[in-house]
C-alpha cells in the first residue's frame, strides 16, 4: 500500500532547496513513525518520493509526497501523525491511499494555478489584454547548462489567459499553466516573456510566486483533484 | 530597524535556508523576561553542528521565562547584502536583532573566528567595544574551550564563563533576571558586580595587567575586591544528573554534523601533550549506559535522524563500549538507525568496533598516530608504537578494508627532518602490511598533516611554534617523500597556523589589532579562501604587534602567562614537569590505569573520575553499586585518593559484587 500526500511549501520556508525539503519530509515520516517500507541491501533507503521540483522560494499548496508502506494504516491517521511531525511551514492537506502498482502521480498532472505577487504598480491592463489576444508568444531559454543552445517555446501553449489584479503598492498575476508529459514552463519565465514582449518592467527579482494548485485534466478539459481524501487537522 | 530579509536576498545568496529559521524542534518564546542569543562566530553549518550550543539551547528554554535563541554569521554574500539595506543581524526563532536581547553568548571554539565576533555584534547593532556599551545594550558573554585565554577579547567582551555551563549559565541568568526585575539598579556596573561573584565568571574589565620591559606579563591584578585573584572553571560533578537535550533542532540542510550527537562522557586523561581539549575538559566523567540509552531513544524519536554518533575526546576509551555498542545496534537496527564514532584508537579493539558499527560500506579508516617517529610519540605522549599501528591496519585490512587515512602534526617541539620524513616511511609500512595481508598492491593511504600551534595549558605552552617558512620547509620534504603511488598528502598552508598561535597565546594588546583587522575587513579568519596573511601582517605591524613575540620566542620557566587568572585547575608544575618529561622522550602513564600524575584538577574541584567499568550492561548487576558521586554526597570525599579511584568494582568481565 501506499499514501499519497498532498502538502504545502509555505512562506516560512519556501528557501530551502528541493533536496532539504524532501529531506525533512523523510526524517517527518520517521518522527511520524509510519511503517515505511525500505530497499534491500546494506544501505536502506526509506521508499517515498516527492512529485516534482519546486524552484527555491517558491512557495507551494501542491506538493505531492508518496510513500510506500510495509503494513496497511488508516490514511486520516497517518496524515495527523505526519502532521505533527512537520515543521511551522509544511501542512498535510490531503490524503489517499492507493495500490503499489498505481501510476507515478506526477504522470496524471494536467495544470497548475499560480499566483504572482510584484511589488509594481505601473499599468500592466494593455500588456495582459495583448498577450490574452495573441495567438503565440514566443520566448526564448537558454538551456541551463548549455550555453549556446536556445530553446523557443510558445508561452501560450501553456498558459492561454492571464488575469491581473492591481492594488495601492502591489500587482497581483493569476494564472493556470498547463503541465504534459514533455513538461511544463516556468512561472519565473512568463514574467520574463511579458517584461521583453511587451517592454514592461516588472521587478522579476522581487516577484512572489505561489503554486496554488496542481490538477487532473480529463478528455474534456475538466479539472480534478490530485487526490479525493481532504485532510483537515483535529 | 530594518530585519525583514527580502525575497531578491536570500534569491541572491548561497544556500539561503542559513537564514530564514523554522527548523523542526526550534523553539519560539514570544514573551520571555530575558532573552539570550546564543551566536556562534561561524556560518550555520558550522554553528549548528556544536554540541553545546544544542546542550545550552535545551536547558535555557526550559527556564519560565527565559529564552534562548540562536544567530550565525552570515557568509560574505549576505554581509554584504543586509549592509547595503542597512539590516540588522536577527535571531533565528523571534527575529530580535542582537541588541534587542539581553545577553549575547558566543562561544570561543577557534582562535580563528574571533574576528567574526566583532562583526557579528557589529551587525547586530550591538557597540563592538565593552566599554562604549550602552545601559540598554546587551551583555556580552564567552565560553567554550579558547575561554581560558579570552585575553586578545578583553576588550570586547563583558564577562566570560570558565568551564561547563549547565549549572552556571542558569546562575547568570537568574542573577540577570533579577537586576532586571528590580529595574537594574547601578546600571551595567552593578550587574557584573553581582555576576563575579558566581563561581567561573570573569570580568576582564575587573581586572588590571601591567607587563615588563620586554612585553611579558607583569601581573594581573584585581581593581576590585569583589573579583578573585583567580577564576577557576566550573564542572558538572555528575553528567548523570544534569540535562541533555532530548529533541535537538533539526535542520532543513546538511550541516557538519548531521547527526543525532550522544555525549558518552567528557574529559580525557590519556594526557597528550600537545592536546587543549585533553587538559582543558579533565576530569573524565562518564555517562551511565542505561542514561545514553534512554537518551538515544529520546533522540531519535524527536529528531527522525538516521545515525547516532556517540562523541567525546575518546570514545573507545569508554569503560562500557562493547557491550553498549551492542545494544545501540540491536536496539536500531529495525528502525535504520546507524551507530557511529567520530574517531578510532589505535588497536585492534577500535577496528572490532568499526567492523560492528559500519557493517559493511569499507569505505576507509582513519587513524591519528600524530607523529612519524616513535621518538616523536613519546614527546608527546602519543602512547602508541608503530607494532600498535601495524597491528590495528593489520586487523583493518584482514577485515576488508582498503584504505587507511592517518593524521599527523609536523612541527611538534624538538622535531627533526628525521622525524618528519618518518611520516612518509609509517605510510609506506601500512601499504607493505596489506600487501602482507592481502597478497594485492593498491592500499590507499592518505597522510594529513596539519602544523602544530602550542596552546595554553598544555605542556607544550612554553615551547617555541615553527616558523611559516619552515613549515613550508618541512611540507617540502613530505611532498617529494610521499611521491609514491597510492599515498597522497594533505596539508594546509601555514599561514592561518601562525595566526591561530598569535590568538593562542596572545595578550591583552592584540585587543586594538583585532579591532583594526576587523575594520580593515578580515572575517572568517578559519576560511582559506577568505583570509587574507599579508592584511593581518600589515595590521600587527601597525599595532605595533610582533608575531614573532607570541609564536617563535622561548617562554622562560617563570615567565608570567596572560592566562594565569584563569584556571582549568591543571597545575603549572605538573604542566611543567610533562613539559621537561617530553624533552626527555619519557611517558606519562593514564590516570585511569590507576596512578594519580598529580595533575591537580580531582583535587582542585573536588570531582573526582567517574568510569563505569565492571558495570555489565545489564539492571541486575547494578544492585548494591554506589558511585563516587553518592559516595562524595555522603560526605565521604577522600579527595585525592577518591580522585583516582574506581567505582570499586571488579574490571570488565568481573561480577558486580
Amino acid at each position: 500500500m501506499k499514501l499519497r500526500f498532498q502538502i504545502t511549501k509555505e512562506k516560512e520556508i519556501r528557501f530551502i532547496s528541493h533536496l532539504e525539503y524532501v529531506r525533512t519530509i523523510g526524517r517527518a515520516i520517521r518522527r511520524a513513525k509510519l511503517p515505511a517500507a525500505y530497499s534491500q541491501g546494506f544501505n536502506p533507503h526509506m521508499k517515498y518520493s516527492l512529485a516534482s521540483a519546486l524552484g527555491v522560494g517558491v512557495v507551494s499548496y501542491a506538493e505531492f509526497v508518496e510513500l510506500e508502506l510495509t503494513e496497511p494504516v488508516h490514511p486520516l491517521e497517518a496524515a495527523e501523525a505526519l502532521q505533527k511531525a512537520l515543521p511551522r511551514g509544511i501542512r498535510v492537506l490531503a490524503v489517499d491511499a492507493v495500490d503499489n502498482s498505481a501510476p507515478a502521480l506526477m504522470s496524471v498532472a494536467g495544470g497548475a494555478e499560480y499566483r504572482v505577487t510584484l511589488p509594481w504598480t505601473g499599468d500592466i491592463a494593455p500588456a495582459v489584454e495583448a498577450f490574452n489576444r495573441a495567438e503565440a508568444v514566443f520566448f526564448e531559454k537558454q538551456a541551463p547548462k548549455a550555453k549556446e543552445k536556445v530553446r523557443r517555446i510558445d508561452v501560450k501553449f501553456y498558459i492561454s489567459e492571464l488575469s491581473a489584479v492591481q492594488r495601492e503598492k502591489e500587482t497581483e498575476l493569476h494564472f493556470h499553466c498547463r503541465i504534459t508529459r514533455d513538461g511544463s514552463m516556468k512561472a519565473v519565465d512568463l514574467l520574463n516573456t511579458l517584461n521583453e514582449q511587451y517592454g514592461l518592467q516588472l521587478p522579476v527579482e522581487k516577484a512572489d510566486i505561489e503554486r496554488m494548485d496542481l490538477y487532473r485534466v480529463d478528455e474534456m478539459g475538466n479539472k480534478w483533484p490530485m487526490l479525493d481524501t481532504l485532510f483537515e487537522q483535529g | 530597524m530594518n530585519k525583514e530579509l527580502a525575497i531578491n536576498m536570500l534569491a541572491a545568496v548561497k544556500k539561503p535556508a542559513r537564514y530564514t529559521g523554522g527548523e523542526f524542534g526550534s523553539i519560539f518564546k514570544e514573551e520571555a523576561e530575558v532573552r539570550i542569543a546564543l551566536a556562534f562566530p561561524d556560518v550555520y553549518e558550522v554553528g549548528m553542528s556544536y554540541l553545546g550550543f544544542k546542550i545550552l539551547y535545551h536547558l535555557v528554554n526550559k527556564m519560565e521565562g527565559i529564552a534562548a535563541e540562536r544567530a550565525y554569521a552570515p557568509w560574505i554574500d549576505m554581509e554584504q547584502l543586509m549592509r547595503e539595506r542597512n539590516i540588522v543581524l536577527t535571531t533565528l526563532e523571534t527575529k530580535k536583532a542582537l541588541c534587542e536581547c539581553d545577553l549575547v553568548g558566543f562561544t570561543l571554539q577557534y582562535e580563528l573566528s574571533y574576528t567574526n565576533i566583532l562583526n557579528m555584534l557589529d551587525l547586530g547593532g550591538v557597540s563592538v567595544l565593552a566599554a562604549e556599551r550602552g545601559d540598554e545594550e546587551p551583555f556580552v558573554v564567552v565560553g567554550g574551550p579558547c575561554v581560558f585565554n579570552p585575553e586578545p577579547l578583553a576588550d570586547v567582551i563583558d564577562f566570560a564563563i570558565l568551564g561547563e555551563g549547565e549549572e552556571a549559565l542558569p546562575e547568570v541568568l537568574t542573577c540577570y533576571r533579577n537586576w532586571k526585575r528590580e529595574g537594574k539598579p547601578g546600571g551595567r556596573q552593578e550587574f557584573l558586580h553581582r555576576a563575579v561573584r558566581i563561581p567561573g565568571v570573569y570580568v576582564p574589565s575587573f581586572y588590571d595587567v601591567t607587563y615588563n620591559e620586554d612585553f611579558t606579563i607583569k601581573a594581573v591584578t584585581p581593581n576590585t575586591p569583589d573579583a578573585p585573584a583567580t577564576v577557576t572553571k566550573r564542572v558538572v560533578a555528575d553528567l548523570n544528573n544534569v540535562d541533555f537535550p532530548t529533541a535537538p533542532v533539526v535542520p532543513f540542510g546538511e550541516i557538519v554534523h548531521d547527526r543525532i550527537m550522544l555525549e558518552m562522557f567528557r574529559g580525557c586523561s590519556r594526557g597528550c601533550r600537545f592536546c587543549h581539549a585533553g587538559m582543558v575538559y579533565r576530569p573524565v566523567r562518564e555517562r551511565r549506559p542505561e542514561v545514553l540509552r534512554e537518551l538515544a531513544h529520546k533522540q531519535v524519536d524527536n529528531t527522525g535522524y538516521e545515525e547516532i554518533s556517540l562523541v567525546s575526546l575518546s570514545t573507545a576509551d569508554y569503560s562500557c563500549l562493547g557491550p553498549f555498542l551492542d545494544t545501540m545496534i540491536a536496539d536500531f537496527k529495525d528502525r535504520k538507525v546507524s551507530v557511529s564514532l567520530p574517531s578510532l584508537r589505535i588497536d585492534a579493539f577500535s577496528v572490532d568496533v568499526a567492523k560492528k558499527v559500519q557493517a559493511v560500506r569499507k569505505s576507509g579508516l582513519t587513524f591519528a598516530p600524530e607523529a612519524g617517529s616513535q621518538r616523536m610519540r613519546d614527546v608527546i605522549n602519543k602512547g602508541v608504537t608503530e607494532e600498535d599501528l601495524l597491528h590495528a591496519v593489520s586487523a583493518a585490512f584482514a577485515n576488508g578494508w582498503k584504505k587507511v587515512k592517518l593524521y599527523f602534526m609536523i612541527g611538534l617541539p624538538g622535531e627533526t627532518d628525521e622525524d618528519v620524513l618518518a611520516i612518509a616511511r609509517l605510510a609506506k609500512k601500512v601499504q607493505w602490511k596489506f600487501k602482507e595481508i592481502t597478497g594485492k598492491g593498491g592500499c590507499q593511504v592518505t597522510i594529513s598533516a596539519s602544523s602544530f600551534v602550542p596552546k595554553p595549558y598544555t605542556a607544550f605552552q612554553w615551547a617555541p611554534q615553527d616558523t611559516l617558512e619552515e613549515i613550508r620547509r618541512k611540507q617540502g620534504l613530505l611532498i617529494e617523500a610521499t611521491r609514491v603511488k597510492n599515498i597522497t598528502f594533505q596539508y594546509h598552508d601555514g599561514k592561518t597556523s601562525i595566526m591561530e598561535g598569535v590568538f593562542a597565546r596572545g595578550d591583552r594588546r592584540l585587543g586594538k589589532a583585532l579591532y583594526l583587522a576587523w575594520q580593515r575587513g578580515q572575517r572568517f579568519d578559519g576560511w582559506a579562501d577568505v583570509f587574507d596573511f599579508e592584511r593581518w601582517q600589515q595590521v600587527l605591524q601597525d599595532c605595533g604587534l610582533d608575531p614573532d613575540f607570541y609564536n617563535h620566542r622561548v617562554r622562560g620557566d617563570q615567565e608570567v602567562f596572560p592566562w594565569e587568572h584563569l584556571q582549568p585547575a591543571v597545575n603549572r608544575a605538573f604542566l611543567a614537569s610533562e613539559y621537561k618529561k617530553a624533552k626527555q622522550g619519557l611517558l606519562t602513564a593514564d590516570c585511569r590505569q590507576g596512578h594519580c600524575n598529580g595533575c591537580g584538577v580531582c583535587q582542585r574541584l573536588g570531582v573526582p573520575v567517574m568510569d563505569w567499568s565492571g558495570r555489565a550492561y545489564d539492571a541486575s548487576k547494578e544492585k548494591g553499586f554506589v558511585s563516587l558521586a553518592e559516595k562524595m554526597a555522603d560526605g565521604d570525599n577522600q579527595g585525592y585518593s577518591a580522585a583516582t579511584q574506581r567505582p570499586g568494582l571488579p574490571k570488565e568481565g568481573g561480577e558486580a559484587e
